[in-house]
């Protein structure tokens, strides 16, 4: 049953000689080529792997990479008509740390274009699917890596999350998702989308995986000056650590049933029902859980506050993509024309209204109002939840306000749901929280998650508290029923 | 409704062209975004903050040594550049010969 099987359990066949390094490659090679017509998890997939063999858990266990991270030899396009042929000449730490533990490359994801965006639908070569229903999106920007796993294809994928690009669709797609702290984890090598807010993290199908990733991928890299010294912590010795009288709280303006007693949305209201089970669940677990109420106006506005540090970031982190140096050359007499042209052709529509917005954001007209004001309300709901992490060991809101939705959904872009439940992930990467999505029901026969976040630097905290909740939510290990395909 | 043609000012800073139909998009878009962004004014006294561009104060930051490194070479720096010559990347001729 390879589609199902963890980390641990791949470790342990390979340890017990009952499969092999090369055996697990070939199976997740099969399913990587079953799926990618129905699916498009991959830009490229891996035929001839290079194997080594290192005293890692990881080491022979296959695994997937988004197309963001620079893999040397390897095709790395960002899911970008301007990066299409791009073969970057060096590695990404995080690849490096995975090839030097043995872990085995099966193929490089798709994403949303440049990472920018959160419907996995935007990448150059097509939309990714949900595995749990093909009509609805499996969400971004990390789409690939999360369908990769949701198809049982590799037991983990690398993703990287600006807003809540991986532990978004986590919950979309029956998945854990797990960002470590700003600077845990090294982002040499990984394209910059919004460099105060980028985050490597990752897809797994349950939180001890998600700890053993961790620990191999953390620790300080002199290429990544914000990266952290290393706590010397082995995260998965850890992870059955007590959490009695651990303290959460979640956010009443957020997810309280009586602000949406009126909605007409089943979906939402199911949602929170069941959020609402899960926490009696997790006080029967010896959790204190309390409720808390913060700024309305200050929740409202973490929607538009990452809209502007983002774009703004976005559209000086991006004017490198030229078509010059890399990419394809534009046509034109001048230098300037050539480089016009490469744009033009090169981003896609929403890339570039990004962009715009961003340069708009940036005009000295307007950076006060919006850029600067962002900055500074960005550092008001960072004040206000690390005073409140004082007092409480982590936040736990629900991870979006339904399930994932349809590829035709629209939705209204200033109701509370959008502005809250909607985008309320932002607020960790605006504060470098550690933060993690796991599964938790089922609305609809598809998948919902809930995301607990914790202080700056207590990654093992919060993989304590997330292992423990898993224990109750009956969704462990769970992957997307796709027939009676198995390797 | 923002100016369409401001708009296109900021496509030709940002080195890009798009569809008149696009601009259409985009102007429409602003209508909902630039709703969005008064919220972030709706904050009381917010001008008395000090902007946060970092997520948290890090006490780990420090240079690092100025030392040799690993370094890329000519042949790989220039290996996606699809115009080369001398070693360089090539770029259509600035200065005329006339001048």
């Amino acid at each position: 049953m390879y589609r199902q099987d963890t980390i641990m359990e791949l470790r342990e066949q390979l340890d017990k000689k009952e499969t092999t390094k090369e055996e697990l490659f070939e199976k997740a090679n099969k399913l990587a080529h079953t799926f990618q017509e129905e699916y498009n998890s991959f830009v490229t997939i891996i035929d001839k792997p290079k194997f080594k063999d290192r005293d890692s858990l990881l080491s022979g266990i296959p695994y997937a990479l988004k197309d963001n991270f620079s893999t040397s030899g390897i095709l790395t396009t960002a899911s970008s008509n301007i990066l299409k042929d791009y073969v970057p000449v060096y590695d990404s730490t995080v690849y490096k740390k995975l090839k030097n533990a043995g872990a085995v490359l099966v193929g490089k994801t798709v994403l949303d274009e440049l990472a920018m965006g959160g419907t996995g639908t935007t990448g150059h070569t097509g939309i990714v699917r949900n595995p749990w229903d093909k009509s609805r999106m499996i969400g971004g920007s990390s789409a690939g890596s999360a369908a990769s796993v949701a198809l049982g294809i590799v037991p983990y994928a690398i993703g990287s999350d600006t807003g809540d690009s991986v532990r978004k669709p986590a919950a979309f797609g029956g998945l854990v998702g797990f960002k470590p702290t700003y600077g845990r984890i090294s982002r040499y090598g990984l394209f910059a989308f919004a460099s105060s807010l980028d985050h490597v993290a990752y897809f797994t199908r349950n939180v001890k995986d998600s700890a053993i990733i961790t620990d191999v991928l953390k620790g300080y890299d002199p290429q990544d000056m914000v990266t952290l010294k290393d706590d010397g912590k082995k995260y998965l010795d850890s992870i059955d650590n007590d959490i009695q009288g651990k303290k959460l709280f979640y956010i009443k303006e957020i997810c309280d049933r009586e602000y949406y007693k009126d909605s007409n949305d089943k979906e939402l209201l199911e949602v929170l029902d069941k959020f609402h089970e899960l926490l009696d669940k997790c006080r029967s677990l010896g959790f204190e859980v309390e409720e808390v109420s913060v700024d309305k106006k200050l929740l409202e506005a973490v929607y538009p506050t990452y809209m502007c540090i983002s774009c703004a970031e976005a559209t000086s982190n991006n004017a490198n993509l030229t078509g010059i140096q890399f990419g394809p050359r534009g046509e034109g007499v001048t230098t300037q024309e050539i480089m016009f042209d490469a744009r033009t052709k090169g981003f896609s529509e929403l890339i570039k209204r990004r962009f715009i917005l961003g340069s708009y954001i940036l005009q000295k007209e307007n950076q006060e109002k919006l850029f600067l004001n962002a900055c500074r309300v960005r550092r008001l709901i960072v004040d206000k939840i690390t005073e409140l992490f004082k007092e409480y060991d982590g936040l736990i809101l629900p991870a979006s306000g339904g399930i994932a939705p349809k590829f035709d959904a629209s939705s209204e872009k200033l109701s509370d749901r959008y502005l809250l439940l909607e985008n309320h992930l932002a607020i960790g990467n605006f504060g470098g929280f550690p933060s993690i999505t796991l599964p938790y029901g089922m609305v609809n026969d598809m998948p919902i998650g809930v995301n607990i976040t914790g202080r700056v630097k207590d990654d093992e905290l919060v993989l304590n508290m997330a292992n423990k909740i898993e224990s109750v939510t009956g969704f462990k290990n769970i992957i997307a029923k796709v027939g009676d395909i198995d390797v | 409704m923002i100016d369409k043609e401001l708009l296109k000012k900021y496509a030709r800073l940002l080195m890009f062209e798009m569809k008149e139909e696009e601009y259409t998009t985009l102007q429409e878009e602003f209508d909902v975004i630039l709703k969005q962004m008064d919220l972030i004014g709706n904050i009381q006294n917010i001008s008395e903050v000090e902007p946060m561009t970092f997520p948290y104060k890090n006490t780990d930051v420090v240079l690092r040594e100025d030392e040799v490194g690993d370094y890329l070479t000519v042949d790989e720096v220039l290996s996606n550049a699809k115009y080369q010559v001398n070693d360089q990347v090539k770029v259509p001729r600035v200065v005329e010969e006339d001048i």
